[in-house]
């Protein structure tokens, strides 16, 4: 699966998360930008990871601005932006949510 | 619940609520140098049909944000709004983007994710997105054991690159280790970005010690600053060189350990003398300034815009002794295309 | 898939489908059912998001007991096939779609569930449907569309696009809406399926709120649509059986409960035949009533 352009899902609203993925050489890196950062950053990463490994994506840039997301709304969230940055959201990727 | 909208502000009547709207929050520049850039609006529109809020994005920059908080949760509105922006910009497939503000309003983008660049008393600049300063700045070159080094710095235009370029280049590169050459990007110019980034890579080729690279989005032009939200239109050259002063000092210099920042004196233009001492103001004592006096050929100064002038009057004889060979080969081979810029109106008398 | 054909369906409430904040909260205002809109609510470039975010949501989001509805995209659009996969898999309870025209078109409905149900492993007929009248094809074709599959929970009123279509608008006193109206519950009732009545925008107007309720109560609707949950109780309050109904209804169900001690198979009360619709009206408003506090567990009366 390859990245073909950056993706972006989610929004800044309360209990939402936005997700902006784009091309990485590195790795999975995130830069978590979260008011509860100290408390759930580690959980909110892995989240994130976890459903990028589970998607297929190894090497990403991502920058996430959290505002109070439930799990459930930052996998969709970021499935979506990844989804959206390989150009394949017409065939949603259930299987990994 | 507030719904968006998209505004349409060549409709004369939508022009009039919108400003309206905005003169009540005390945003009272509408001059056609702000207005004529923006690409689209976007309005908040309450369950009565009011007009709540509103944004406007040029390019990739946010402008013309306002919201009123009457009825609402605090923060509710300015949320909606910027975050409707942003999905209209990541439509156009654009993902990093700025906003020029009244300082006040720093910390509540900021709370939208974006990250401050600079701030003065009334104003602040941020960025959001990819790719951001530090992705701009890992892509500059380095060298090994660059903080020990002595480093310079140079911000210019080169519209088109000149011996005047040349020599402030030369002394750079002679009193120091490492010279960084950062050619502003905006295409408001003749000579267009591509073109003077050409240019001034190769008028100094031979200087080993020297790196040309562009300014990005971070070398704050007063073209491109916008004015729309300042009291007095007038501060738009104190604030412009405040704001660039500072995202150079305090995040380009220190990345790149740049230790000084040379420039030419300017001894025609006001608002460049005025620029270059507000320049000293910000960057010193941290950063040292060196002013060299411009260079002069027979007693006349060399100036890009002198040269500009020459192309316009079909003068090239007179611009050989300005300008180095490299330029020159430049403007007499694309001395039509150059000429028809200018025939269809591009502005030679700026930068 | 907790489909059942029968339940109480008072206020059905709109969550757009692209917003966690309400969809998260959506389950804690008493909704007896919870709509997540993948159609209207949506911007175009956000269908794929939603589509996703609606689907994990199902999966993990506790709704408090209210009967899960979506509104997928029309047939017309492309984001329609993978709505309906999308739906399916996640379970939901019931599949709504917008801008019914024809029998046709839930039955193509039904026949990609089906499609769906195989490829995901979901358990046939766990999944209903309903469909949204808002054209005047529609309301002329509610009788076939109601009894198009034996998966209809029930037809709604679309008033926006409806009255869209038939060149008018909305009004206060709802007058453009009659017809449509009589003619979704006619056509409801005839098939023996549920009939929601359209949303009601005006924040502001209680008292207009409450008539066009009350309204559509005395024509015998099962439900209204609702976008802001403050509308709930109000619906609830409108919908209470009056004491006389409860205590009619309870005499039914001793009726009953006599009658199969005494191994009768027909129910008498009162001297008359105690049949079908009685039955149902009458478990219906036990059910309105227990759901409303006017009764307790052993069905004693302790409303106001």
């Amino acid at each position: 699966m390859e990245i073909k352009t950056t993706g972006v899902a989610g929004t800044l609203e309360s209990s939402d998360i936005q997700i902006m993925i784009s091309k990485g050489t590195d790795g999975i890196q995130i830069d978590l930008d979260s008011e509860v950062a100290k408390a759930y950053g580690d959980q909110i990463k892995k989240v994130i990871t976890d459903t990028l490994k589970k998607y297929g994506l190894d090497n990403v840039k991502v920058k996430a601005t959290d505002k109070g997301a439930l799990d459930c709304v930052i996998e969709a969230r970021t499935l979506a932006a990844a989804q959206r940055a390989t150009e394949t959201s017409d065939k949603p990727e259930l299987g990994v949510l | 619940m507030d719904k968006v909208v998209d505004l349409y502000l060549n409709d004369s009547s939508t022009r009039r609520k919108w400003k309206h709207f905005l003169e009540k929050l005390g945003l009272n520049n509408f001059s056609s140098r702000e207005i004529d850039v923006i690409d689209h609006t976007l309005g908040l529109v309450d369950d009565d049909g009011n007009l709540v809020g509103t944004g406007s994005i040029a390019g990739n920059v946010l402008k013309y944000i306002g919201v009123c908080n009457e009825g609402a949760q605090p923060g509710a509105r300015f949320n909606k709004i910027v975050t409707a922006l942003q999905q209209y910009i990541f439509n156009q497939k654009i993902f990093h983007s700025f906003v020029f503000t009244k300082a006040k309003y720093s910390k509540s983008f900021q709370h939208l994710g974006f990250n401050e660049l600079a701030h003065t008393k009334q104003a602040a600049f941020l960025e959001s997105g990819t790719p951001d300063v530090n992705a701009f700045l890992d892509t500059i070159p380095k060298v090994k054991d660059q903080k020990n080094k002595k480093v310079a710095a140079i911000v210019m235009n080169a519209n088109p690159f000149t011996l005047g370029h040349r020599h402030l280049i030369e002394l750079a590169s002679q009193e120091n280790d490492l010279v960084y050459v950062f050619v502003v990007a905006t295409n408001a110019s003749l000579f267009n970005t591509d073109e003077r980034m050409k240019l001034v890579q190769a008028g100094t080729a031979d200087l080993k010690n020297v790196f040309v690279v562009s300014g990005g989005d971070y070398m704050v032009s007063r073209a491109t600053f916008p004015a729309y939200f300042l009291k007095f239109p007038d501060d738009l050259v104190a604030t412009q060189t405040q704001i660039d002063a500072n995202v150079f000092k305090n995040i380009i210099a220190p990345r790149l350990f740049i230790n000084s920042r040379y420039i030419g004196t300017e001894p025609f233009s006001r608002t460049t003398s005025f620029y270059n001492q507000s320049l000293i103001q910000v960057l010193e004592p941290s950063i040292k300034v060196v002013l060299v006096p411009r260079f002069e050929v027979n007693g006349q100064v060399i100036t890009a815009t002198k040269v500009r002038q020459l192309i316009k009057d079909d003068n090239l004889l007179a611009i050989q002794k300005l300008v180095p060979s490299t330029t020159m080969d430049f403007i007499k081979n694309n001395k039509e295309i150059l000429q028809d810029r200018i025939k269809k109106g591009m502005n030679i008398d700026g930068n | 898939m907790t489909y059942v054909k029968n339940r109480l369906r008072r206020t059905m409430m709109f969550v757009p489908g692209n917003n966690p904040a309400m969809i998260k909260d959506a389950g804690i205002y008493g909704a007896d059912s919870i709509m997540l809109d993948l159609e209207d609510a949506v911007s175009i470039t956000e269908k794929d998001a939603a589509r996703m975010l609606v689907y994990n949501a199902i999966k993990t989001v506790d709704f408090g007991g209210a009967e899960i509805v979506v509104r997928i995209n029309g047939q017309d659009t492309p984001f329609y096939d993978e709505d309906v996969k999308t739906m399916v898999k996640a379970g939901v309870d019931v599949i709504r779609l917008p801008k019914t025209e024809s029998a046709a078109m839930i039955q193509k409905l039904v026949k990609d569930m089906e499609k769906a149900e195989e490829e995901y492993g979901v358990k046939k007929d766990s999944i209903g449907v309903m469909a949204a009248i808002e054209s005047a094809k529609g309301v002329l074709n509610a009788p076939e569309i109601a009894t198009s599959t034996p998966l209809m929970m029930g037809l709604a009123v679309s008033g926006e696009d409806y009255t869209a279509d038939m060149h008018t608008h909305r009004y206060p006193d709802g007058r453009e809406l009659e017809f449509a109206r009589n003619m979704v519950l006619q056509a409801a009732r005839a098939a023996d399926v549920y009939a929601f009545d359209t949303v009601f925008s005006n924040m502001n107007d209680t008292d207009g709120f409450y008539r066009e309720t009350k309204y559509i109560y005395e024509l015998g609707y099962d439900g209204k649509s609702l976008v802001n949950p403050r509308q709930i109780p109000m619906v609830n309050k409108v919908f209470n059986p009056s004491k006389d109904e409860i205590e009619n209804a309870k005499a039914v169900e001793n009726a009953i409960r006599e009658a199969k001690a005494k191994g009768s198979g027909v129910i008498s009360m009162n001297g008359k035949m105690v049949d079908k619709p009685v039955v149902a009206k009458a478990t219906c408003v036990l059910e309105t009533a227990k759901a409303s506090n006017l009764i307790d567990e052993e069905g004693n009366y302790i409303g106001e």
